[in-house]
């Protein structure tokens, strides 16, 4: 028998086991009106694995893999239904649908989608979640035509960035990408840096993005330290059977600046890049890699970056309840730093009292190289039709070398994890997740290390390690869902004793005939970097000096909030948040130095609004979202009270889209009110953001077009002082799919 | 309102708030601006500014320094005011807060490493400062006064970079 031979008995035998253990999901799908619906379509998501129904409105899935699987059931006419269903082996299940019409009183209905989400640390509906959760969509990322992460979560209701930092109701601010208080997860594992706890957005190719979902509050109970002001969750595609690939070429221009007198260059910057996919998958194994990159001449001056990245997914599903799945990606940047911009007479000003295109002449050749990468390994185990759990292993390296006049920095910082998690079913309408969780991180560095001298010669290395348990269980009870947890981390600093921070929370959605009410009440803590304890450089005039004792910062952080219909066309949701905050920490100016300290105590209020329409013009949609922010630090002994740094009181988004066959356009409108205050040069002009981003675009077959005007009335403003945020530029996106 | 006359008002809204402009040129002032609080004053250049120059900034002492130590007891920490290398007369504007000053000058910095404390001296030197006329000391008295809301015009210095003093010039003796 030869090897190919042998290998296809292998396979028929594997196949044949895997129907032997798989399940059925089966039921029936109804009109509002009682009668039964033919050819309604029925799939379980996420999967090949769908079908339609017969004239009585039945359907059968199978195989179905065991698990927790969401089925749902469509027609043209109707609003779409779902049903998250538990399956085990060899099992049988009943989902049954009615669906409702889709046109009420001539108008059509908004359909609010996708709808699961894994929040809570599994997989759930979007309207049983108890904080509020935005999902930019796969969907969503392509229409964006936008090239990382960060910007396509940048317009997601109440969420702002500030020159890559994330701001999720205003929880962070502005810190120079140290200390997010908002965790970044890629696929459930987290992600931030093991020596400054910033987030490297470009970590995670945006051709493998299948989703993002930011949730909003404080996430501490589940996800601890890091999860103060909310989450976002990358997901990453899943890979499809059979043969599979991508290719996407970019191009684009940057807008020379609106005036000649702040022309810096003779020339138009371009942007070029080409990213390719391609993946491979049976029903045993399963495999893709991606590889790309790109160059930017940048907006401004000393603003060119070269990029390029790699990244691999597999997964190996050895039986119908056991998948294990390893994943990793890599990423290399070389960038000019172009610092802050020129301010008189330290450049050519020709006049003027900043040049916001140009730098400092002193400045001149500061450079930085970024790598980072990760690999992480997943086994994920439906062991009965009550229980399931995963363990996973991660390791996140990041390694920069800033390249300045007078002095190099650099780090190298690696972040090892462990988790081990179960969800439990026990009884009808209950769920219960409980997990323990590992983490160690280490930095080696000329810059974290903790020295007081006024050397910077001196090499450091440095290690804190944490350790948690927590649980959370939630409970049906009639049309409530109420759940209550707590998380308790023990952090070790150098090998040092164990500091303990508990971190529970309550909460319940009640569906109503007004919608889906939810409530939550959470504690959220951060533990401060290594990076803000042990910093020690200068920042001339300034010494910057270690804080060995800084304590975790924390907060209290609740919200209320309502998802509903308000109108046939008009779907609204609507959450009032409020978070009290302790121990803030903030770098502090004591004479000629700068110390990070725990120095405020700090308010987060205000309300979030997001609606969506769909008005009576077939193909066309739109979105409002907007939050009022009220953030104020509170007088204590050692600080003044006032308003937080770098957090807008008003936040709005604007979105419309236009689809017409295979031709869409439409446009995104950003609004943040001023800041009514900055740290750093608070004396400098500054003007609310206001940016308009246009799209366009054309899918033909395999083949797509996407045009992006970012800020196309090229709009200049600053977010972050001396830093001139992004001006008008144009690129198209061709993609090829196979 | 009709839904086509509600979604015409949105898009004027938006309109409306986008046309506003942002940040635009903005002139060097050549006079003290209105409401500005700190010194304003010209300042000329003597001599070939050194090749090795990294910036020339202006600071100001509420109290002359006493030691090394009170070196970096300058205002304002964050920001001083950058000077053009050399060329015609230029007017400077330096942001301060209420107050007597007793030393306003400009410091010229040297190419090299990361400053601190222990470099101070090999890469600082003291190229002008503002004095009363007919005052003939070594250090000049140059005593300003800030008062809160207004600012002080005319504080007018030379640069020379022909004659520029080490820190140690100040607190002998020098290595």
């Amino acid at each position: 028998m030869t090897s190919s031979a042998l290998l296809a008995l292998l396979t028929a035998l594997a196949s044949a086991a895997l129907r032997a253990q798989s399940a059925v999901v089966y039921g029936t799908v109804h009109v509002e009106s009682g009668g039964p619906l033919r050819f309604a379509q029925v799939v379980v998501m996420g999967s090949n694995l769908g079908t339609l129904t017969d004239s009585g409105g039945h359907y059968r899935l199978a195989p179905v893999s065991p698990g927790v699987v969401i089925v749902r059931a469509r027609f043209i006419g109707y609003v779409p239904a779902f049903d998250t269903v538990s399956v085990a082996a060899g099992d049988s299940v009943e989902a049954s649908f009615v669906l409702h019409p889709s046109v009420i009183d001539g108008l059509p209905l908004v359909v609010v989608g996708p709808v699961v989400v894994t929040a809570a640390k599994r997989s759930q509906l979007l309207d049983q979640a108890v904080t509020s959760v935005a999902v930019v969509s796969d969907t969503e990322l392509a229409r964006r035509a936008v090239s990382t992460v960060d910007e396509a979560v940048d317009k997601a209701p109440g969420v702002q960035f500030l020159n890559g930092q994330v701001n999720i109701r205003g929880s962070t601010g502005y810190v120079q990408g140290l200390g997010s208080r908002v965790l970044l997860l890629v696929d459930g594992v987290p992600a931030n840096q093991g020596d400054r706890g910033g987030i490297n957005w470009d970590l995670v190719p945006l051709e493998d993005v299948q989703r993002v979902e930011v949730v909003k509050g404080a996430g501490s109970s589940l996800y601890g330290s890091s999860a103060f002001g909310g989450v976002v969750n990358v997901i990453t595609r899943d890979i499809s059977v059979g043969w599979h690939g991508r290719v996407r070429a970019s191009g684009g221009a940057y807008a020379n600046p609106p005036y000649d007198v702040w022309r810096f260059r003779d020339y138009t910057g371009g942007r070029e890049g080409l990213d390719v996919t391609g993946s491979y998958g049976t029903n045993l194994v399963r495999g893709s890699l991606t590889a790309g990159g790109w160059h930017s001449d940048g907006y401004r001056e000393q603003d060119r970056q070269n990029h390029w990245q790699a990244a691999a997914k597999g997964v190996w599903a050895p039986g119908p309840a056991t998948r294990i799945t390893a994943s990793g990606s890599w990423a290399s940047d070389q960038y000019e730093v172009p610092l802050v911009w020129c301010t008189r007479g330290a450049c050519d000003d020709r006049g003027l009292t900043y040049q916001p295109f140009k730098i400092a002449t002193q400045d001149t050749g500061t450079f930085t190289r970024s790598d980072k990468g990760y690999l992480t390994a997943l086994v994920e185990r439906t062991s009965s039709d009550h229980l399931a759990w995963q363990a996973r292993g991660s390791w996140l390296r990041t390694r920069f070398t800033d390249l300045r006049q007078g002095a190099d920095d650099y780090g190298i910082a690696n972040r090892l994890g462990a988790e081990l998690r179960a969800v439990s079913r026990p009884t009808a309408g209950r769920v219960v997740t409980v997990g323990a969780e590992l983490a160690r991180s280490d930095v080696r560095t000329n810059i974290f290390t903790g020295d007081t001298s006024s050397t910077d010669t001196v090499v450091g290395t440095h290690t804190q390690a944490e350790f948690a348990a927590y649980g959370e269980s939630e409970q049906l009870f009639g049309r409530a869902r109420l759940t209550g947890g707590a998380r308790v981390d023990y952090i070790a600093v150098d090998g040092g004793g164990l500091s303990a921070v508990v971190s529970p929370r309550l909460g319940g959605v009640l569906t109503t005939s007004r919608g889906a009410w939810r409530a939550s009440l959470g504690r959220g803590f951060r533990a401060p970097s290594l990076a803000e304890r042990f910093v020690s450089t200068t920042v001339p005039p300034f010494r910057v000096i270690p804080n060995p004792n800084l304590r975790p910062e924390t907060a209290w952080s609740g919200e209320l909030g309502n998802a509903t219909r308000l109108s046939a066309a008009l779907h609204a949701d609507a959450a009032a948040f409020w978070t009290e905050a302790y121990d803030l920490i903030e770098p502090s100016v004591n004479g000629s130095a700068i110390q990070f300290r725990n120095v405020t105590r700090a308010r987060l209020a205000g309300l979030d609004v997001a609606l969506a329409a769909q008005p009576p013009i077939r193909g066309l949609t739109a979105s409002l979202a907007y939050t009022f922010l009220y953030a104020r630090a509170l007088a204590s002994d050692s600080a003044p009270g006032g308003p937080l740094a770098f957090r807008p009181k008003h936040l709005l988004t604007l979105s419309a889209d236009y689809q017409w066959r295979a031709v869409s356009v439409g446009g995104d409108f950003r609004y943040a009110s001023r800041f009514e205050r900055v740290e750093l040069y608070s004396n400098d002009d500054r003007v609310a953001e206001k940016v308009l981003d246009l799209r366009a675009s054309l899918e033909q077959g395999p083949l797509s077009v996407r045009c992006r005007l970012a800020n196309a009335l090229n709009y200049i403003y600053n977010q972050v002082p001396r830093t001139l945020a992004p001006v008008r530029t144009l690129s198209v996106t061709l993609t090829w799919t196979y | 309102m009709t839904t086509r006359a509600r979604g015409a008002a949105a898009m004027a809204l938006a309109a409306a708030l986008a046309c506003n402009q942002g940040l635009e040129p903005a002139l060097a002032p050549t006079s003290c601006p209105h409401g500005f609080v700190g010194v304003c004053g010209t300042v000329s250049f003597v001599g070939q500014v050194p090749e090795s120059t990294a910036k020339v900034f202006v600071v100001a002492f509420d109290t002359f320094p006493r030691s090394q130590n009170d070196l970096f007891k300058f205002k304002p920490q964050l920001d001083p005011t950058i000077l053009p290398l050399g060329g015609p007369p230029f007017f400077y504007t330096l942001q301060l807060p209420p107050g007597h000053y007793e030393w306003v000058l400009a410091v010229w910095q040297k190419q090299g490493p990361t400053l601190n404390a222990t470099n101070a001296d090999t890469l600082l030197r003291e190229t002008g400062f503002y004095r009363d006329r007919g005052d003939t000391t070594r250090h000049g008295s140059g005593i300003v006064i800030v008062n809160a809301g207004t600012s002080t015009d005319s504080i007018d210095f030379v640069v020379d970079f022909t004659n520029m003093h080490r820190v140690c010039d100040y607190f002998r003796p020098c290595p």
